[in-house]
C-alpha cells in the first residue's frame, strides 16, 4: 500500500513539475517577429502520373486521373480528383473487367509548418468517392477442386460475357506529402485507405474492382496510391 | 495532434494491409453426392460392398479401386446434366470372372452460384435422380436429393 502511495506522489509531483516548466517557458517567450511571409492562394491542377506508368507496365490496366485542389485557408484545401480506369481482374476461377469513371471530393489539412516562404505539405485528408462503371464477367470456371480427389471431371467453363452497370460510393482517408520543386510546380505522393459505403453488386457475382477504389477486399476496404505533378495558378498572396 | 492522427492512420493502414483475402477456406466448394450401402435382405443394416471399384464413364482413371466400404462420396460432372458411373464389386473369390458390374446414371439440374473471389463459383446439383442397371444393386432410395448442400449425411441409400 505504502509503495503505491509513494508512486502516486511521484506521478503527481512529476505532473506538477511539468506544469511548472510550461509556465516558465511561456513567460520566457519572446515577442513575435514582425516579418510576415506571404504564401500563395490559388487553384492547383495536375495529373496522377502513376497511372500512365502503371498502364505502360501492366497490359491489363489503363487509367488516367486529373487532380486539383483549392486553398481556402492557411491549412485547409478543398481537393478533388476525377479519372477513368479500366482493369482486367484475373482470379483462379474468374476473369472480369471493370471500366468506368470516378470522382473523389474532399479536403486536405496541411499539418506541416513551413519555414519562411516555403510551400510544402504533409497533409491528412478525407474524400467522398463515387464511381460509375461496367463490370464484365468475361469467363468463369466452376470450382470443383476437392482436397481428397483433386479434379475428377473436367470443370465447366462459361465463356459468355455478362456485363452489368454498377456504381460504388466510399469514404477515404488520405495521407501524403507535397513539395514545391519549381516555382508553382508541385510533386505529391499520397496513399489512401478506402471504406466502401455502398455498392450495386452484379447478379450472382461480386464487384471485385471499382475504378477509383481499386481492388475491393473481402471486408469492403481498399487502398490507393497517387503520385502527382501539379501546377499552381496563384490568385493572390496572403 | 495532427502528428498523432498521422501515426494512427498509418498504423491502421499497416494492420489492414495484412488482411487475409486470398485463401478459399471452404473446401470443397462444390458438393459431392454421398451414397450409403444397405443390406437388401435386412434394410435396417448397413452393408459394406466387397472390393468396390468406381470409374466415371469416359474417364480413364478410377475414382478408387478395390475397397470394402459402406459409404462413398462421388463428384458429379458440372459440365453435363448427367454423370454415369460404373460400380464394380466382387463378393466372391476376387477373380475377374466373379466381378459384378453395375452402371448408375445420375441426372440433375445444374446451376452455378458465386461464392467469393478466391473460392469462385460453386456448382449446385438439384433434383438428383439415380438410375441403376439392376445388376447387383437391388434398390435405390433417395433421401435428400433436392439439393446436395448438406455434406454431413447420405443423400441416397443403395440396397444390395
Amino acid at each position: 500500500m505504502c509503495r503505491y502511495f509513494i508512486s502516486i506522489c511521484l506521478v503527481l509531483g512529476l505532473g506538477l513539475s511539468i506544469q511548472a516548466q510550461r509556465t516558465s517557458e511561456e513567460t520566457k517567450k519572446e515577442p513575435n517577429d514582425t516579418m510576415i511571409y506571404k504564401s500563395p492562394y490559388g487553384l492547383r491542377l495536375g495529373i496522377d502520373i502513376s497511372k500512365p506508368i502503371k498502364a505502360s507496365l501492366d497490359q491489363s490496366y489503363s487509367g488516367f486521373e486529373i487532380v486539383g485542389d483549392y486553398r481556402i485557408s492557411k491549412r485547409f484545401f478543398i481537393a478533388a480528383e476525377i479519372g477513368y480506369e479500366e482493369e482486367n481482374t484475373v482470379e483462379d476461377y474468374s476473369n472480369s473487367t471493370a471500366k468506368g469513371s470516378y470522382m473523389r471530393v474532399g479536403f486536405n489539412f496541411n499539418s506541416y509548418k513551413n519555414w519562411l516562404d516555403m510551400n510544402n505539405e504533409i497533409f491528412l485528408g478525407m474524400r467522398y468517392g463515387l464511381s460509375f462503371f461496367d463490370q464484365t464477367l468475361n469467363s468463369y470456371t466452376t470450382n470443383i477442386t476437392d482436397p481428397d480427389i483433386g479434379i475428377y471431371f473436367p470443370p465447366n467453363t462459361v465463356t459468355t460475357p455478362q456485363t452489368s452497370s454498377l456504381h460504388a460510393h466510399w469514404t477515404e482517408f488520405v495521407v501524403g506529402i507535397k513539395s514545391e520543386v519549381l516555382q508553382n510546380t508541385f510533386i505529391g505522393l499520397s496513399v489512401s485507405y478506402k471504406i466502401l459505403v455502398s455498392s450495386k453488386e452484379p447478379e450472382n457475382f461480386k464487384t471485385l474492382y471499382a475504378p477509383g477504389f481499386n481492388r475491393i477486399f473481402e471486408s469492403g476496404t481498399g487502398f490507393g496510391f497517387n503520385y502527382t505533378v501539379s501546377y499552381l495558378i496563384p490568385f493572390k498572396k496572403k | 495532434m495532427s502528428k498523432k492522427l498521422l501515426y494512427l492512420i498509418v498504423g491502421i493502414m499497416t494492420v489492414m494491409a495484412c488482411e487475409k483475402d486470398d485463401f478459399c477456406t471452404e473446401n470443397p466448394v462444390t458438393p459431392k453426392l454421398i451414397l450409403r450401402f444397405y443390406d437388401d435382405a435386412n434394410p435396417q443394416n448397413v452393408k459394406a460392398v466387397q472390393r468396390l471399384s468406381i470409374i466415371g464413364q469416359g474417364i480413364t482413371d478410377s475414382l478408387f479401386t478395390n475397397q470394402n466400404i459402406d459409404s462413398i462420396s462421388i463428384p458429379l460432372n458440372s459440365a453435363a446434366s448427367s454423370t454415369t458411373y460404373i460400380l464394380k464389386m466382387n463378393d466372391g473369390n476376387g477373380s475377374t470372372a466373379s466381378n459384378q458390374v453395375e452402371t448408375v446414371t445420375i441426372s440433375y439440374d445444374i446451376s452455378d452460384t458465386f461464392i467469393s473471389r478466391s473460392c469462385g463459383f460453386k456448382a449446385n446439383f438439384e433434383n438428383v435422380i439415380l438410375t441403376g442397371s439392376g445388376n447387383w444393386i437391388k434398390n435405390i432410395t433417395p433421401i435428400n436429393t433436392s439439393s446436395l448442400d448438406d455434406q454431413s449425411q447420405a443423400h441416397v441409400q443403395i440396397f444390395h
